[in-house]
């Protein structure tokens, strides 16, 4: 990986309000060398805001924005030297492939012979090779995707930004396209700040993700870490599926739900209410005989009586709804390979869910 | 009857019916093209190879090589259009580029200035710039009042108002498909191009101006065009000295009553015109300038 | 605009009810307001022939609806030159002078196709302020004079789109005396003779006029220091406040007239109505209306128009001796090279 070819980002304190609202409230980010780092975030939360400051698009408040040891706060967005791929592609409509890409090189004083052999090459590795005389008209969604990404890398940016670059496309390019981007940031090398409103693309993408809501920082982990240990009710609403439920506090800081222990209060809480975040994939129902640690000798799991209300097939994976002691509602994830055995599961039926205690998250409560 | 034939003639049948209806709505408006634009055109057609005697004749043709002032006329017609064309398009394109940034309420409101002129009379406006232009006018009594020259300058009655009356009155059609063409380009692009490098300047010259130009190039055409055939302003602005093909015209006929040498003067000014057009659309692809892309 | 005039109780008593009006086409503005007084109402009253009077005359349009076989228009009034030419142009019907008497018309008021309605002077027209008043010392005197820019430094304004009454006077700065302005017009060389004499003026002059409108305007906005144009729209002008003089020392004596598309549909009663018009009777209240002068001599001595009006007009006998009587035995013939030839100098 050539690291001399990446830039870390220092964020400080920035801010940028329009009228009365905060898109960006004092935030701070290092954002390091070479990473993969993904803005998540519900629209509205600021994640744009915040790639457009660091573009050099929009001009914040206050604060600070570094690239390196040198302060970008001030400086246009032409003399920023970072390379971007907008949500829209913004290929310039009347050049061709080639003339797109080779656009940023020649502001650049390339050579004409150097800046062929690039663009040629730049188009090999999003593997338009052979299309640089075609017109933008001419290209599909996913083959413009990939010419805006050419020429976002072509002139060898140390950050390379992306807003949201595969929103456009189908369910099944954009997976593929989550992948090739993942090894083309990897043979790059370069700082990469990617936004999404996909969790999943996030989780799939990402080096580490930056969860943000209401202009400010939720989380910033890696994307295991992130979706394991959600820092708060936000963020493990926002990351993968969850079920969240009130847990019972007792004066001696043991939590509990219905009645059965989950785990002791973190001993540095300066919280009294607390719930607890269940992943459906991490439940397992009784008729299922394939349930991982089921029966873990030295974990009990905690065992919730409901009656199924719903049970849904999606192909892969199923879920069965059970409405459990309490009147709260689960959702129970399952394969649906041969082995299993809650496809059978009919509404009204009485079941039992277990969860493995260490399975189980505990945010603080209210911090949504 | 196999599978693949089932109900095949009946929904053949259907299909043709609904093209011939398609074709039943475009019957009016065949008809009045035929009758407002083919047969006047074919009639003035005729009327130019037709002597005083009622016969077949290439005199008017003849007469235009004959006297120079034909020349001239189509000549300085040519001139007047051009530079009139020119003059709005300097004003226009950064007019229109300034209601093209303009959040939409904003740009609704100058939009309505610019469309002002539409509201007002052709000879009213043009009167207008006489009364403002001439020796004893506004212009230049306030000018030499503040000084800034001591005799009158000569505004009107010549090129220079015939130009100023024109560009006025020809603005809005420049400034109209101008607008819309700028409309379109993304704002994305001009942030992508900053982004890869180009400083505002040649972000303006690279992008802007590349994707504003089908827009220019439709909008200049129509002023072009319609200042060949123009009439009032040229005639009172011009005060006699600039003589345009529309001028000549009425002068032959209300002097002359000679309707073949006008028409042939219609003739070449309309094939003028659209050899104007044509070169137009080869150099600049004219249809997507004015339709878009197909 | 149609006016039907209807004059049933007279024409009835007169017994001269004729089944048809017959339409009159006249000009706009004030020429055609004060024919109607003088001339078109009294007559359609006394005579019991309806009218229906229209504006717009042209003879190009007389001679479209000629050419085209739909004459709706019975009279049209037009330029001595215009009819002339449509004349040639075979577009009207021949003047019935056993009906229309005009015994006591000044001579070279009517010809064959037209019958004149009223006298005209094309004179030169200056800035009193300027030049001064007509007849004073130092003020213009002839043509030469509006040619001398030297001794009258300023602009000039002169016809444009039209050959009427605009080489004349530039033969007549040139040094040809009036009476022979024809004859030396009457050949290629005297009509570039012409040409070029205003080719030389052509620096000088600001404005080329195309109405009679125009004219007045340029006066009263000072737009220019001396023009050409038509003596009765300087009157006005000077109505109106503007400082306008002007002379009829060697200005150009012409007529307007009433012209009869050929195949007019009420012929008949339209020569009738033709013969009444032209009666000294109604010539003599012109004068009231516009400063143009009767073509019947004996409207002279029937008008009560006070004497400083009638000797300002132009077909007085004091002022006709003054000024050059128009030949339209010369724009018959050479009308068409001369136009040509004009406006090849104006488009230079």
């Amino acid at each position: 990986m050539p690291t001399d070819s990446a830039l870390p980002i220092y964020i400080n304190g920035l801010t940028k309000k329009y009228g009365e609202l905060f898109a960006l409230d004092a935030v701070d980010l290092n954002i390091r060398s070479g990473e993969f780092l993904t803005l998540l975030g519900p629209s509205g939360s600021g994640k744009t805001t915040l790639l457009m400051a660091i573009a050099g698009f929009n001009r914040p408040d206050a604060g600070s924005i570094q690239f390196g040891d040198t302060e970008m706060i001030l400086t246009p967005p032409h003399k920023r030297d970072v390379g971007m791929v907008f949500q829209s592609y913004a290929l310039f409509p009347h050049m061709t492939v080639a003339q797109n890409i080779a656009f940023p090189l020649k502001l650049r004083k390339v050579t004409e012979a150097e800046r062929h052999q690039r663009v040629e090459e730049a188009l090999e590795t999003v593997q338009l090779g052979g299309l640089g005389h075609r017109h933008i008209d001419q290209l599909s969604g996913g083959q413009r995707q990939r010419v805006a990404l050419a020429r976002a890398f072509v002139f060898k940016p140390r950050i390379l930004l992306m807003d949201e670059p595969l929103s456009a496309l189908d369910k099944k390019l954009r997976e593929r396209m989550q992948i090739e981007l993942k090894q083309l940031h990897r043979q790059l090398g370069v700082t990469t700040v990617y936004v999404t409103h996909d969790q999943r693309e996030a989780l799939t993408m990402s080096d580490r993700i930056a969860v943000i809501s209401d202009g400010k920082l939720a989380q910033v982990d890696t994307p295991q870490t992130i979706y394991n240990h959600p820092a708060n009710g936000f963020v493990a609403d926002f990351i993968g599926e969850s079920t969240i439920l009130p847990l019972n506090n007792d004066s001696s800081g043991q939590l509990s739900f219905n009645g059965q222990h989950v785990q002791s209060q973190p001993a540095d809480a300066t919280h009294r209410d607390w719930s607890l975040v269940i992943r459906p994939e991490r439940l397992y129902l009784s008729e299922m005989s394939d349930a991982p640690g089921r029966h873990n000798a030295t974990d009990t799991p905690l065992a919730l009586d409901g009656i199924v209300k719903e049970n849904v097939f999606q192909g892969e994976t199923a879920f069965v709804l059970v409405t459990i002691d309490g009147g709260h509602e689960v959702s129970v994830r399952f394969g649906t390979g041969s082995m299993s055995q809650a496809g059978h599961l009919q509404p009204g039926d009485v079941v039992t869910v277990y969860l493995n205690r260490s399975d189980a998250i505990v945010i603080p409560t209210g911090d949504h | 009857m196999t599978a693949r034939s089932l109900n095949s003639t009946a929904l053949k049948q259907q299909e043709r019916m609904e093209q011939w209806t398609l074709l039943g709505l475009a019957i009016p408006a065949i008809f009045v093209i035929l009758l407002v634009v083919i047969i006047p055109v074919g009639w003035l057609f005729y009327l130019s190879f037709i002597g005083d005697n009622g016969q077949f004749t290439l005199e008017h043709y003849q007469k235009m090589v004959e006297y120079k002032s034909y020349y001239r006329v189509f000549l300085n017609t040519f001139k007047v259009s051009i530079l009139t064309t020119l003059i709005c398009i300097v004003i226009g394109y950064p007019m229109a580029y300034f209601l093209a940034q303009l959040p939409a309420r904003w740009a609704g409101f100058f939009m309505l200035a610019v469309l002002l002129p539409f509201w007002t009379s052709l000879l009213v406006r043009t009167y207008a710039w006489l009364v403002l232009l001439q020796r004893k006018g506004i212009l230049n009594e306030f000018a030499m009042d503040i000084g800034l020259w001591e005799k009158p300058v000569k505004l009107v009655h010549n090129l220079t108002g015939t130009l100023i009356g024109m560009a006025h009155i020809m603005l809005p059609f420049l400034v109209l498909p101008l607008y819309n063409a700028m409309k379109k380009i993304d704002r994305d692009l001009m942030q992508a191009s900053a982004n890869l490098g180009a400083s505002p300047a040649k972000s303006f010259w690279q992008i802007y101006f590349p994707l504003s130009l089908p827009g220019m190039v439709a909008g200049s055409l129509i002023v072009f065009v319609l200042c060949l055939g123009f009439y009032v302003t040229p005639a009172v602005l011009g005060g006699g000295r600039v003589v345009m093909v529309a001028t000549q015209i009425t002068s032959i006929l209300e002097n002359q009553f000679n309707w073949g040498a006008a028409s042939s003067l219609g003739v070449v000014l309309l094939i003028a015109t659209v050899l104007v057009l044509i070169i137009a659309g080869r150099v600049f692809k004219l249809d997507t300038a004015l339709f878009g892309k197909g | 605009m149609r006016l039907v005039l209807v004059a049933s109780v007279l024409a009835i008593a007169s017994g001269a009810a004729s089944a048809e009006p017959i339409t009159v086409v006249s000009w706009g503005g004030s020429y055609g307001a004060a024919q109607d007084a003088a001339l078109f109402n009294d007559a359609s009253k006394n005579s019991g022939i309806e009218i229906i009077r229209e504006s717009g005359a042209s003879m190009s349009k007389t001679c479209l609806q000629v050419q085209s076989g739909s004459v709706t228009w019975d009279l049209v009034v037009t330029g001595s030159g215009g009819s002339a030419a449509a004349a040639a142009d075979g577009c009207l019907e021949k003047i019935d002078y056993s009906v229309v008497d005009v015994s006591d018309f000044y001579p070279n008021t009517y010809t064959d196709y037209c019958v004149g309605s009223d006298v005209f002077a094309t004179v030169m027209a200056w800035n009193t302020e300027k030049f001064g008043e007509p007849g004073s010392d130092g003020a213009p005197q002839s043509w030469a004079d509006f040619w001398d820019v030297e001794k009258f430094p300023g602009t000039r304004a002169y016809r444009a789109n039209n050959v009427d009454g605009a080489l004349e006077p530039a033969l007549m700065a040139d040094g040809v005396p009036a009476e022979e302005v024809y004859e030396v017009l009457s050949t290629r060389e005297g009509m570039e003779r012409a040409i070029n004499k205003i080719r030389e003026l052509k620096p000088h002059i600001a404005v080329f006029w195309d109405s009679g409108a125009m004219q007045a305007q340029l006066m009263k906005d000072n737009e220019v220091d001396m023009t050409t144009g038509w003596n009765g729209r300087f009157d006005n002008a000077k109505k109106d406040g503007a400082t306008v003089g002007y002379s009829f020392d060697q200005a150009l004596l012409d007529y307007d007239c009433f012209a009869m598309p050929k195949g007019a549909p009420n012929k008949d009663v339209a020569m009738k109505f033709l013969a009444e018009v032209s009666k000294a009777e109604y010539q003599a209240n012109l004068p009231f209306h516009i400063t143009y002068g009767p073509t019947n001599k004996k409207a002279y001595e029937v008008t009560t128009a006070p004497k400083e009006l009638i000797e300002a007009l132009p077909s007085h006998p004091n002022n006709v001796p003054m000024m050059l009587p128009v030949s339209l035995d010369w724009y018959a013939a050479n009308r068409k090279e001369a136009l040509e030839l004009y406006m090849e100098m104006l488009s230079e």
